[in-house]
């Protein structure tokens, strides 16, 4: 198979809720079967030190079910190494496999599922590689200060980012800055279906057109707060564009920008607390409007 | 004046049962009661997105009576339920029943047979008492649908 499956210690989402959840639970019991080791996520989260001589012992793969990657935040907030990542929904569109609401898996998913699984351990341990040299750069740690309306949670990063009123941010880095939309378009959106990048080498405006986004409700441009060069465009976001919804202000980023006028142009901008402020008041008041 | 009205849905938090067989009995219990013996009135809560901290799940689970079943005495899931939303409505311990039933044969986590899908019923009747019972007692405003036929 071309890896070692007793060298891998497994941390799956076991969701229940959908069919993409029973089959993570299913691969990460095919995998133990040949000697992987298992966590169980739920009982990790109570007692981590249940676990810590397993997961000292192995590579730690995480297979999340859905596309809300419950098993990675959890890797993610507890400082896990994660040395692979699969991904059950993503797995089945790659095979033109339409997942299914009903939890219970279908055996024909499976088979295919573990037909794919030898390929998709070795590509994502290439592809962990890369992200690892992009995530120097833009470290992948955010503090957020977070609010609650109704039973909605909105998160904004307490330092680091700048905004515009279209709710885009940018995260500025020395001359280049990540751009991207903010929790609350993601929220208000709903899912995302689709990312229209802009062509790598355009000039961009600020408060000019830097992509687009559509989502099950509604199609939005991701509003530029600088001006610059593209430099780069997430092409993950362009095969998930559900990362916006994962993870708005670090893996749904959209687009890399060459800064042509930091100094001036941020004094257009919002800061954090700044965008908190005025977040939360739009927020509070459009509640009000709706639900009096 | 805080006026409140009775939720309308009873959430079931099935611990994951990944490491136990008991683990398997719960989450096909909780599956047989939402589709087959209480459809419309049951929602399953998903644990991991619970536990990640999904703010609808644990609202929702702050509002509803929330019925916890877990595998083992180490209750996941009831225990995670308090420790984000409130009290539980109703808990199940799957490993508990099976010693008051009598059954110490060793049982299968991932390909449950005859006897894990006889005892996977028993534990979903089980649920089944604990929701009627949240109805007897007027916690929902709405009645159980009528059951499909076995």
């Amino acid at each position: 198979m071309g890896v070692e499956m007793d060298k891998l210690v497994v941390l799956p989402c076991n969701g229940l809720d959908k069919e993409a959840g029973a089959l993570a639970r299913e691969l990460s019991l095919h995998l133990t079967r040949q000697g992987a080791k298992l966590v169980c996520p739920v009982l990790y989260q109570r007692s981590p030190a249940r676990y810590k001589k397993d997961l000292a012992w192995g590579e730690l793969l995480v297979i999340d079910g859905c596309k809300t990657g419950c098993a990675s935040k959890l890797a993610r907030e507890r400082g896990l190494k994660i040395a692979r990542r699969l991904n059950v929904a993503e797995m089945l569109d790659k095979m033109g496999i339409k997942g299914q609401k009903d939890p219970v898996p279908e055996t024909g998913h499976l088979s295919a599922l573990l037909s794919l699984l030898p390929d998709m351990l070795l590509l994502r341990k290439e592809e962990e590689e890369e992200e690892r040299f992009e995530e120097i750069l833009f470290s992948e740690s955010v503090e957020m200060k977070e609010f609650m309306v109704g039973k909605f949670l909105f998160k904004v990063p307490v330092a680091g980012y700048y905004f515009n009123e279209n709710d885009c941010w940018a995260r500025v880095e020395g001359n280049l800055a990540r751009l991207g939309v903010s929790d609350y378009v993601q929220q208000s959106a709903a899912d995302m279906v689709f990312f229209d990048p802009p062509e790598i080498g355009a000039e961009i405006d600020q408060f000019g057109e830097a992509g687009s986004l559509e989502s099950t409700k509604t199609a939005l441009d991701i509003i530029s707060p600088f001006s610059g060069k593209v430099k780069a465009v997430n092409h993950r976001l362009v095969e998930n564009p559900e990362l916006v919804n994962l993870d708005p202000y670090l893996q749904g980023w959209a687009v890399e920008l060459e800064l042509a006028d930091f100094s001036s142009e941020r004094e257009l901008l919002m800061d954090c607390n700044e965008y908190y402020s005025y977040l939360r008041e739009k927020v509070e008041r459009e509640f009000r409007e709706k639900y009096g | 004046m805080t006026m409140r009205t009775k939720p309308k849905f009873v959430g079931v938090l099935s611990c994951s049962g990944e490491e136990e067989p008991e683990g398997t009995i719960a989450r096909n219990a909780v599956r047989l009661v939402m589709e087959k013996y209480r459809p419309g009135i049951t929602v399953s809560l998903c644990l991991p997105l619970y536990l990640a901290g999904d703010s609808g799940e644990r609202e929702f689970a702050k509002l509803a009576p929330v019925i916890a079943v877990d595998g083992c005495e180490k209750a996941c899931a009831k225990l995670s339920t308090e420790k984000y939303s409130g009290k539980v409505s109703g808990a199940i311990d799957i490993r508990a029943l099976l010693r008051e039933w009598g059954v110490d044969d060793h049982l299968s986590r991932s390909r449950p047979g005859e006897l894990e899908w006889e005892l996977t019923e028993r534990v979903a009747q089980e649920i089944v008492k604990k929701i009627d019972s949240l109805i007897q007692e007027g916690e929902l405003a709405t009645k159980p649908e009528k059951e499909e036929a076995n």
